[in-house]
């Protein structure tokens, strides 16, 4: 093997995506909360989103 | 040890004296010997009669020290070799000069060998009795000798301009020959003119180091100094490898893909479809009904889909375990724009939630458009234990930087190796571009 430095590379290349794609990992902007009471089931109003709230140019005055 | 050695006692040198100085001199060339320079005034002697007659004086002031001393002895594949002759070469235009050295290795059994050296690069060069046959080499006027193709590099008028020694032939200081260069990396094809008379040879360039091991000398030898035009590529042969080995990775990497996509689950364990509508005042959000998620700390993905035109809706969502309260809050926008010049934004959009524990969920949608919208359709649906394709063609388009690197840095010795010749190619911008690029990243 004249190019052990590109089979490093690549076998990790190759173990990163494994592992990724094993474990099931995103690179998707989640936001995480342990406790949430039961009651949000019954008036979903009362829960505050983190990314409720957004508000958003539409143009014009 | 060979059976070619020379030994002192096998072979026992001629010694004369110079007529002009009186400086005693050896012969070690025997017959072979037709001219030699005096070590005391240089003059240069007609060895072929016993008088050793004053062919030229030495009219010059300087005095070169050869880097490997006249009566050095080197080991050339398992043959012995003393080095009998010095010169040195030199090549002036109007606008440029430039000399390189050349030394005379002798043994009576072998014959003759050469080494020249120019900016600490060495070539081994045995005269060739072969005549090569004319061809086209990358594009430009070549040789074949041994089944190689050799491709012109340069043409030069070359003097002799120094000489010390002994030599086989009528040496004269200011003789000048044509000189052309064909290369075939490490090998260096030249043929020498004079009066009609073309004399080939084939060079091996060989590492500093190795001629310095041959002939034992002690310390090191001179740094090369640019790319020479027969050293061999660093990069020779590794730029196939590098794209073979890239092949073997996305082999590799593609089976990885394979074996993931038959073994996740993928399933859809949620599908509905809703429609917006806005009321002032009005709270929109609302929660769907619960649905399993079955597996160990596997991914969700969760998709949308909204009929829109012209428009966009904003989703934000919570994943809530119906059991523990655990939230996953995330939110995601669908957007789509079109006109005559075109369309902008897609009516899908996904998120993938990693790590979601087994467990009975549902989801908190809060939707929100444009004040006024009018009713839009959506779908919601959620898969568990997804694929995730994008690791591949990232994993894909990182494997690429090894032979793309490799292939610009050969690319690059070769445009500054060809920099050097008399058949320069014009660098393409892609590779001027290339080049500066690795240049910065700190390539010599």
């Amino acid at each position: 093997m004249n190019n052990p430095l590109f089979l490093l590379y690549g076998v990790l290349l190759l173990g990163a995506t494994g592992y990724l794609e094993y474990t099931g990992k995103s690179f998707d902007r989640i936001n995480q909360q342990r406790v949430l009471p039961k009651s949000i089931r019954d008036n979903p109003g009362a829960y505050r989103s983190t990314y409720g709230g957004y508000s958003r140019y539409i143009g014009g005055k | 040890m060979s059976t070619t050695l020379v030994s002192q006692s096998l072979v026992k040198a001629k010694s004369l004296s110079c007529p002009n100085c009186g400086t005693p001199i050896e012969l070690r060339g025997f017959a072979h010997t037709l001219s030699a320079v005096c070590p005391s005034c240089l003059s240069i002697l007609d060895a072929s009669n016993p008088e050793l007659q004053i062919l030229q004086t030495y009219q010059g002031k300087e005095r070169i020290e050869p880097k490997i001393p006249l009566g050095s002895r080197g080991t050339f594949n398992g043959t012995v070799y003393e080095l009998i002759g010095f010169e040195q070469r030199s090549v002036q235009t109007p606008d440029d000069y430039f000399s390189w050295d050349e030394y005379l290795l002798f043994n009576p059994y072998k014959g003759f060998r050469y080494i020249s050296e120019y900016c600490g690069h060495w070539n081994v060069i045995r005269v060739q009795s072969r005549v090569p046959y004319p061809t086209t080499a990358r594009g430009r006027r070549g040789w074949v000798l041994d089944a190689r193709k050799f491709a012109a590099f340069d043409a030069m008028q070359a003097a002799t301009s120094y000489v010390i020694g002994e030599f086989p032939w009528q040496v004269r200081l200011g003789e000048t020959a044509a000189c052309e260069d064909f290369i075939a990396p490490p090998y260096m094809l030249s043929s020498e003119t004079t009066a009609g008379e073309t004399t080939w040879s084939l060079g091996e360039y060989w590492e500093g180091s190795k001629i310095w091991q041959a002939f034992r000398l002690p310390g090191k030898p001179p740094s090369p100094q640019g790319i020479f035009a027969n050293q061999v590529s660093p990069y020779a042969g590794k730029t196939g490898a590098a794209w073979r080995m890239w092949l073997w990775f996305n082999v590799a990497l593609f089976t990885l893909m394979t074996i993931f996509n038959l073994t996740k689950a993928n399933k859809e364990v949620f599908h509905d479809e809703y429609s917006y509508a806005y009321f002032k005042n009005h709270d929109t959000s609302f929660v769907t009904p619960a649905f399993q998620l079955d597996g160990v700390n596997k991914n969700v993905e969760v998709r949308f889909h909204a009929d829109i035109r012209n428009d966009w809706i904003y989703l934000s969502m919570a994943l809530i375990n119906d059991e523990t309260g655990q939230t996953f809050d995330f939110a995601r926008e669908v957007s789509y724009y079109v006109d005559s010049d075109g369309s902008e934004g897609n009516r899908d959009n996904r998120v993938v939630i990693p790590s979601v524990p087994a467990g009975r969920y549902y989801l908190r949608i809060e939707p929100e458009m444009v004040t006024g919208a009018l009713s839009t359709r959506y779908e919601i649906s959620v898969r568990r234990d997804v694929p995730i394709y994008s690791y591949f063609w990232i994993a894909a388009a990182l494997l690429l930087i090894p032979p793309i690197v490799t292939w610009f840095r050969s690319n690059q010795f070769e445009a500054r190796r060809w920099r050097e010749s008399d058949y320069r190619p014009v660098d393409s911008p892609v590779m001027k571009i290339a080049g500066g690029i690795i240049e910065s990243l700190g390539d010599d």
